[in-house]
């Protein structure tokens, strides 16, 4: 049930970066509506930077990296059990040894989206990134955040641009894409099934309105999913060709994604407080009341 | 507090262990899979709230105060590591989330031994598996009868008549303990042996069986716990939030927490 919701969703705000600039006219400055993260990598040699579309609401480093092989052709390889970065675009060990060419190695940076950049507490297996933040990856020395050189100091509004998400093939709503879509991001519509095709700092396209933080783009995003269908009703077909059956499922998913939206997570905060209180205050009238019943 | 050997007699017996042993495993569960302050804090209030519901008479209880310090000191301990590396605002958050992750175990693990008996829950297991269960019995204890026999120590120092301040009297302090600690294991495992564990069939005088209210328990945690994992491996709710981000939660999670105080509000059973 949820995963259909999640699914239909996912349809809407896929399509909603096509259709929502055609729209309204122009000027939306609208975040990347499924979740994206920002992938860097410095290979010392050259520098990546790679939006990467997520399949789930967190993943963890290396899947990310998995991501980006899939929707971009990065090449890597995995070691130290699967756990650990050996080979990125080319550069490092091939065998399972990943510290095989030390003390040259893969470093890894967690990125906070505005450029900032803080050396990973843990490894990418258990690390997770969400939608709006950064992973780094720079080969060289240097144990600690300290020594070890520092990725570029990106946002994640430079490497994903806003106008110009990408939407590429893996989703299950491929079959439904639209083949000739002139409108969006003419730089990425071959990359899906290109080879290596990352595009460097010098061509991604820079914001052209002010940086929305994490926290603040995420509430115009889920107001922008539920509204797209409804402002753009009969474009859609226009556009972009989606069956009528996708787009009920699409309209009908609208409502809980509507209800949970807004001012959810501080609603959820209070429920929780309200709930932690009344537990301890429930626990401490028990406490109250056991003591001074007599022992049975 | 409470008079141990009265008390210790007739003292309530709550639920099947078994209810209880599936209760902790899940609420340890759910503890284990986030990494969100939310979540494992509200944990902190349910395992309180049943704790103060079900709480032995006997000086086990006394336990969870202990683990509520030892996660605490856990936490303290996580926290300090970091300043042994890089210090940075994620760093410092990330780590006192993990600790506070290690002590919320601590403290599910101190109410399973503050409302249920170790004794009792080596009874369930099998004849063939006596010899690990005596092991079990025995680790299981140690925690409750250490703090017991810290009590009884400290009493017998007061009555007679010697000054006990916790720096100066601790040598006095710990060797009784610790020979007690080795004579009550010794005595437990002889006693055990010489009724027979794991010889024959076992009974039991006053047979505590598995009611409906210890399913509830044990169905109710179950669900808890599987609403958790499925929100872990479908990844449909964020269960590790970025270490600075500001702290959120899912509506249906904290009903799938707060389902776990179901046992604080049936009541004990009398065996």
């Amino acid at each position: 049930m949820r995963r259909a919701t999640a699914f239909a969703v996912a349809v809407v705000a896929t399509f909603a970066p096509v259709v929502l600039p055609a729209a309204t006219g122009a000027g939306v400055a609208c975040a990347a509506t499924t979740p994206h993260a920002g992938l860097v990598i410095d290979t010392g040699s050259r520098t990546l930077e790679l939006c990467v579309e997520l399949d789930a609401a967190r993943v963890s480093g290396l899947h990310l990296v998995e991501l980006a092989g899939d929707q971009y052709g990065l090449q890597y390889g995995f070691g130290l059990g699967g756990q650990g970065m050996c080979r990125l675009d080319g550069t490092g060990p091939t065998g399972d040894d990943c510290f095989a060419d030390y003390p040259d190695f893969w470093g890894f940076w967690k990125g906070d989206g505005s450029g900032a950049w803080t050396w990973a507490p843990t490894g990418p297996a258990s690390s997770t990134v969400g939608n709006g933040e950064l992973d780094g990856w720079v080969w060289g020395a240097g144990d600690t955040g300290n020594t070890h050189a520092k990725p570029p100091a990106v946002s994640i509004d430079a490497v994903c641009p806003p106008e110009a998400s990408p939407t590429p093939a893996p989703q299950p709503s491929a079959t439904h894409a639209p083949s000739p879509t002139p409108e969006p991001s003419p730089d990425l519509a071959g990359s899906p099934s290109a080879g290596p095709d990352p595009r460097s700092s010098a061509t991604s396209v820079p914001p052209p309105t002010a940086a929305p933080s994490a926290d603040a783009s995420r509430s115009p995003e889920s107001t922008q999913a539920s509204r797209s269908p409804v402002a753009t009703g009969s474009r859609i077909t226009t556009t972009s060709p989606v069956p009528t059956a996708a787009r009920s499922t699409a309209v009908l998913a609208e409502a809980p994604n509507d209800g949970e939206g807004g001012n959810g997570p501080n609603r959820s905060l209070a429920f929780a407080l309200t709930l932690a209180t009344i537990f301890a205050l429930g626990g401490w009238f028990r406490l109250r009341a056991n003591r001074r019943a007599p022992e049975p | 507090m409470t008079s141990t050997g009265v008390a210790s007699q007739t003292r309530r017996l709550g639920f099947h262990p078994g209810a209880w042993i599936c209760w902790s495993t899940c609420a340890g569960i759910v503890a284990f899979v986030t990494t969100d302050p939310v979540y494992l804090l509200l944990l902190w209030a349910v395992a309180w709230f049943v704790y103060a519901s079900h709480r032995s008479a006997g000086a086990t209880a006394a336990s969870f105060r202990i683990f509520v310090l030892a996660g605490v000191l856990a936490l303290i301990v996580r926290v300090a590591l970091v300043f042994l590396g890089t210090v940075n605002a994620a760093n410092v958050a990330f780590a006192a989330r993990e600790g506070l992750r290690l002590a919320t175990i601590l403290v599910v693990f101190g109410t399973f031994n503050a409302v249920t008996d170790p004794f009792a829950v080596v009874r369930l297991a099998p004849r063939r598996f006596h010899e690990p269960a005596l092991a079990a019995a025995l680790a299981l204890s140690i925690a409750p009868r250490t703090v017991a026999s810290v009590q009884t120590v400290r009493e017998a120092q007061r009555l007679r008549g010697i000054n006990v301040s916790p720096l100066r009297s601790l040598p006095a302090l710990a060797v009784p303990v610790l020979e007690r600690g080795m004579e009550d294991a010794l005595t437990l495992a002889e006693s055990m042996d010489a009724r027979g564990h794991g010889g024959g069939r076992r009974t039991r005088y006053r047979p505590q069986p598995f009611t409906p209210a210890a399913a509830t328990i044990a169905a109710s945690a179950a669900l808890a716990a599987g609403t958790f994992l499925s929100a872990s491996f479908g990844g449909w709710a964020e269960l590790h939030p970025a270490s600075l981000a500001r702290p959120e939660a899912d509506p249906l999670l904290l009903v799938a927490i707060a389902v776990l105080a179901v046992p604080g509000m049936l009541k004990g059973e009398r065996a």
